[in-house]
């Protein structure tokens, strides 16, 4: 929203520039060349600031971008769901949406969950190098630590938050971070997962 | 052997080859023009039909600039409402064999018709005396950008429901603001010269085409 702004301010000192400096005769010309120039120049950024200011959420519950904003329909999404009372700083009450420039644009505070998706990347073959993607566009705001063992990555914490923390753990009991890839319980680590062009891999803490 | 044509030209560069080659037909049409005999209207609308499928094709790597709308709103204003259809359709079919060709097209055949039309209907009050009114002619191409790919917009409909139609709208209001400011720019280059070019062609030995009224042409 602030660079929408920003970008009309410097559309109307340059309508004021550009038109003060020029006599009437050739006045509208060089007026629509510059606001030609300028729209193309900062086209990508009004275009995208304008898609997130307009952008919906997916309704359709068969959508594996089902709750996501639109405008990452056919893209890849990163989720982060805490239970309630453990969401980091700044991401708890509703669903927080970054996308990949890491630019906050959208909350949804009835979602079921509590955390932030993180979403808009494309070209992510392997599931570790897209939440590695993701963590670095929220700023380390979902920083995780693990353990690489033989079969594979464990995930201890996410954002600080282990999942014993947040649940009840015993000789009997237990919690984990638990890996979903488009709705569905992933069944290889995060890894060993191998992603398509519009997967949505969710992490939320699980309890046995 | 020699591999003559291996440059690897980037966005840029192949957007300055576009603009000149662009020039070069501006040019050229704009020499053979001078050999015409006065009043050889249907021969200058084929050239106009040239210079515009060429505009919208060589500037294709920039969205939404490019000359067929204020080229198709001049041909309303200065030969009426069914030449102006005929350009406008013409310029989508010739444009579209190379863009791509498909459901669109016929909607944007009628959205640049009605801007022909909006041209016609308003002939009077943008051309005065003879001579184009460009501030009026920059207003009307500017809103004819919005109409235009409004009236494109309605062939989304064919592939989502009716509710979507309004934010799919809003969400392509960069596009038509890039599409309106273009047009405004077409319109203070070359509205003065093409008009100059329409008008010495017009048929005189006819009824003029700016008189006929639209509804009965139609």
């Amino acid at each position: 929203m602030s660079d929408i702004v920003a970008l009309f301010a410097l559309f109307v000192l340059i309508t004021i520039a550009v038109g003060g400096a020029v006599e009437d005769e050739n006045r509208l010309k060089s007026l629509s060349l510059a606001w030609v120039i300028f729209l193309l120049i900062s086209f990508p950024t009004l275009s995208s600031e304008w898609a997130r200011m307009t952008s919906e959420l997916i309704d359709d519950e068969n959508d594996s971008h089902y709750g996501l904003p639109d405008i990452w329909e056919g893209k890849q999404v990163v989720c982060f769901h805490f239970p309630d009372d453990h969401a980091p700083d700044g991401y708890d009450g509703a669903r927080y949406h970054i996308d990949s420039d890491g630019t906050q644009f959208m909350t949804d505070s009835d979602w079921n969950h509590t955390g932030a998706c993180i979403g808009g990347f494309s070209n992510f073959e392997n599931g570790l190098e897209l939440m590695d993607e993701a963590v670095t566009a929220s700023g380390g705001d979902f920083a995780y630590n693990s353990t690489q063992y033989t079969f594979g990555l464990q995930i201890n914490s996410i954002a600080g938050v282990n999942p014993c923390d947040a649940s009840t753990c015993s000789d009997t009991s237990g919690a984990y971070w638990s890996l979903f890839h488009n709705g569905q319980m992933a069944m290889v680590g995060i890894s060993d997962l191998t992603l398509k062009a519009d997967s949505v891999i969710t992490w939320s803490i699980e309890t046995w | 052997m020699f591999d003559a044509h291996a440059v690897t030209i980037g966005t840029h560069g192949m957007l300055l080859i576009n603009a000149a080659m662009l020039c070069l037909v501006g040019w050229a049409l704009w020499k053979a023009e001078r050999r015409l005999e006065s009043g050889s209207d249907w021969i200058l609308l084929l050239m106009l039909c040239v210079f515009a499928v060429s505009g919208r094709v060589l500037l294709d790597p920039i969205p939404n600039v490019q000359p067929v709308t204020i080229i198709v709103l001049l041909a309303g204003i200065h030969y009426g409402a069914p030449r102006a259809i005929a350009l406008a359709t013409a310029v989508t079919l010739c444009s579209n064999l190379i863009l791509g060709h498909g459901l669109w097209s016929l909607y944007q055949a009628v959205g640049w018709s009605a801007v022909g039309v909006a041209g016609a209907l308003l002939s009077s009050r943008l051309l005065v005396d003879g001579k184009l009114n460009i501030e009026r002619l920059a207003m009307v191409a500017a809103a004819s950008g919005f109409a235009f790919d409004w009236i494109v917009s309605i062939s989304a409909l064919h592939s989502m429901g009716s509710e979507l139609l309004l934010p799919y709208m809003v969400a392509g209001l960069p596009f038509d603001l890039l599409h309106a400011a273009g047009n405004v720019a077409f319109a203070a280059w070359l509205a003065n010269p093409l008009s100059e070019i329409m008008t010495k062609h017009l048929d005189t030995s006819s009824p003029m085409a700016v008189n006929d009224s639209v509804s009965s042409t139609l």
